[in-house]
């Protein structure tokens, strides 16, 4: 379970940033995040829309620990953020659109490395790896230098390297968003695997089409604050144009 | 530690699994340099034979002057007399290279030498040359005449020569063979092994965190359940071992050089194979850890702060610059170590690897150097630490 509470995060902004953004922002700090609630919980797969620079990968990182929120509280799995981030960290599946992997190890050197950072012994990695990279086809390419692996070689990697601690908690930041269909389509198999075992899945994506066909619950986030929370049902009941895609736009321009 | 551990495993596979580090770290220092000082030494050296062995053209205007100066130029092998060009024509004639050298006796020469005055001869010569070569060769020359001269001056004054030389020097050095070359190379050696130090740490560091950065791999690091100084200190001590490799590697190869020049006379082979003892060489590496510790700390900062590789590596480079300078200094003749000296780092390390080399460092000014570059590490690992826990330094640009 994932609870986000009232959470503001705000950076400062240096003065070449300032230049960079325009004469159009003159503050000193910007809040990219501002007052966000909302609750992911176990079993059920939470969506983050929104548009570029909304603020959903700052939502993600904070609940991944890697930034630490200004103001309010996230829990993860029963532990605190900020209070408790090597706990949270131990139950929780991080994975990027990036692939994030060391070009020069071999997927088994990226996956045992991972295991142990995780502080897996060696019965339950054995067992785990067997069992992870019989489900997504790493095997045959487990030796080969990541480098010289296909991107779609190297998404299956970091899908196994997210989920080898069998984490409770599994946190996808626009992963399918420059994959070929094929590749996309392993992580939303992967995606639904985690609902059925359970987990508390949160992810962000651009595609409407994953919107639809995964989300349970769906937060949307503009400009650092929330304009809907709820589930996608009620999300589809209180739609006032014809497409998921229409309405996100429409409410987008609303707020 | 087994955390530590794992990391610091990882990151050196990963690093001795980069080409270009691998070719900073082992390939340029141990191949390349001695390489590079071979042929540098091999071509300065059959330069200065062919120079020695080079037959001179020298025009000689004697007008009858001199015969014992002229009988002794004409006589030489290695110089090839040319008369009758005219005097004005000759500063020209050096300059196009026509010639290499003029030879001009003044009409009153013999004269002034007879009334026992001086006499003039001048000399037209290009000192931009061969080593000098001209000047030295006609030099000895004239000067064997003039002694000639200044032994008949003596006898027809019935004089002893030792008159014109009423004191006389005893020379007794003192300074032991390692001393001397501890003084005069031992400056050279912190020179390569500072520079390959900064070098070798440099690409690890950059690799490993602005690399990491730009990768995307920092940020699923940053998810796994280790704190952030552990992850530092993994990379950490692989930018520190990198560099230490490098600048041992570089000593390897400075020695593997030395004995590979079969033109360098071989008691100086031998005296600096001498100098080089276990005590010797481990002093130097004792001085090399904190130093290293404080260029691994210091360049991994500037990685941390980097967007991508290619900013740290525009940041990094001109530092070498800042690097080189202070060890510079520490090989001009007069800057000593001294209390003042043993406080400023890199020239601390130059000027005590001196003195070390020469077997002639003392042991409260050392133990000053160690406090300086101990105290500096911990103050950039301290640094470090502090800027790779910042959320603004770690996710610049990402």
């Amino acid at each position: 379970m994932i609870v986000v509470d009232s959470v503001t995060k705000t950076f400062s902004v240096s003065r070449q940033q300032r230049r960079e953004m325009g004469p159009e922002f003159r503050g000193a700090r910007i809040d990219a995040v501002r007052e966000i609630s909302f609750t992911c919980r176990p079993g059920r797969i939470f969506t983050l829309l929104g548009p570029n620079g909304a603020g959903k990968t700052t939502m993600l990182r904070m609940i991944a620990t890697m930034l630490k929120p200004t103001g309010g509280s996230i829990t993860v799995a029963g532990f605190d953020v900020v209070k408790q981030p090597v706990e949270v960290r131990k139950r929780i599946g991080f994975l990027t659109g990036s692939t994030g992997l060391y070009d020069r190890l071999t997927p088994d050197e990226m996956i045992k490395y991972y295991a142990d950072l995780y502080g897996m012994d060696a019965q339950t990695y054995g067992r785990r790896r067997e069992e992870i990279f019989g489900l997504l086809g790493i095997q045959e390419f487990a030796g080969r230098r990541i480098g010289k692996l296909s991107s779609g070689m190297k998404q299956k990697v970091s899908l196994a390297r997210t989920i080898i601690h069998n984490p409770d908690v599994v946190v996808f930041d626009e992963a399918t968003a420059a994959l070929d269909v094929v590749t996309s389509r392993a992580i939303i198999q992967l995606i639904k695997r985690c609902r059925e075992e359970n987990k508390t899945v949160i992810f962000s994506t651009h595609r409407m089409g994953e919107v639809s066909l995964l989300s349970d619950d769906l937060a949307i986030i503009h400009r650092g604050t929330l304009i809907f929370n709820g589930t996608y049902k009620e999300f589809e009941t209180q739609m006032q144009t014809r497409s998921v895609e229409d309405e996100f736009v429409r409410l987008v321009e609303a707020a | 530690m087994s955390t530590f551990l794992t990391i610091f495993r990882k990151e050196f596979t990963d690093t001795i699994r980069d080409r270009r580090t691998l070719f900073m770290m082992i390939v340029f220092p141990l191949l390349l340099v001695p390489a590079l000082m071979i042929v540098v030494t091999n071509i300065q050296m059959s330069s200065m034979k062919k120079a020695e062995e080079k037959v001179l053209r020298v025009a000689l205007v004697a007008r009858a002057n001199a015969p014992g100066l002229v009988a002794a130029l004409t006589g030489r092998p290695d110089l090839r007399i040319i008369e009758g060009i005219p005097a004005d024509s000759m500063e020209a004639m050096i300059a196009r290279d026509s010639i290499d050298a003029a030879v001009l006796i003044a009409p009153d020469f013999d004269a002034a030498v007879a009334h026992m005055t001086r006499g003039t001869i001048r000399l037209f010569y290009k000192s931009s040359d061969d080593f000098d070569m001209v000047k030295r060769r006609l030099s000895g020359v004239i000067g064997t005449y003039e002694k000639q001269l200044v032994a008949e001056r003596f006898a027809v004054l019935k004089m002893d020569p030792a008159i014109i030389n009423p004191v006389m020097i005893e020379e007794h050095d003192v300074a032991s063979m390692k001393e001397r070359i501890g003084k005069s190379v031992g400056g050279m050696v912190p020179y390569l092994f500072v520079i390959f130090c900064f070098m070798g740490a440099m690409y690890p560091a950059i690799d490993l965190a602005a690399g990491e950065k730009e990768r995307g791999t920092m940020e699923t690091l940053l998810t796994a359940p280790v704190s952030r100084f552990q992850i530092l200190l993994g990379k950490f001590a692989v930018v520190v071992l990198t560099g230490l490799l490098s600048a041992v590697v570089s000593i390897l190869g400075i020695l593997f050089a030395v004995r590979r020049l079969t033109k360098i006379p071989p008691e100086i082979v031998n005296a600096v194979m001498a100098i080089l003892d276990v005590q010797t060489v481990l002093l130097v590496l004792s001085l090399l850890l904190p130093l290293t510790v404080f260029f691994a700390a210091f360049l991994l900062s500037v990685s941390v702060f980097a967007k991508s590789y290619k900013e740290a590596q525009s940041m990094i480079s001109p530092l070498m610059i800042v690097v080189i300078l202070p060890v510079m200094i520490g090989l001009f003749p007069g800057i000593e170590l001294d209390p003042v000296t043993a406080l400023i780092p890199v020239l601390n390390v130059s000027l005590a690897t001196k003195e070390i080399i020469a077997g002639t460092i003392k042991t409260g000014l050392l133990l000053e150097v160690y406090a300086s570059l101990f105290v500096l590490a911990g103050l950039s690992l301290f640094g470090c630490a502090r800027w790779f826990e910042r959320e603004e330094t770690i996710f610049r640009g990402v």
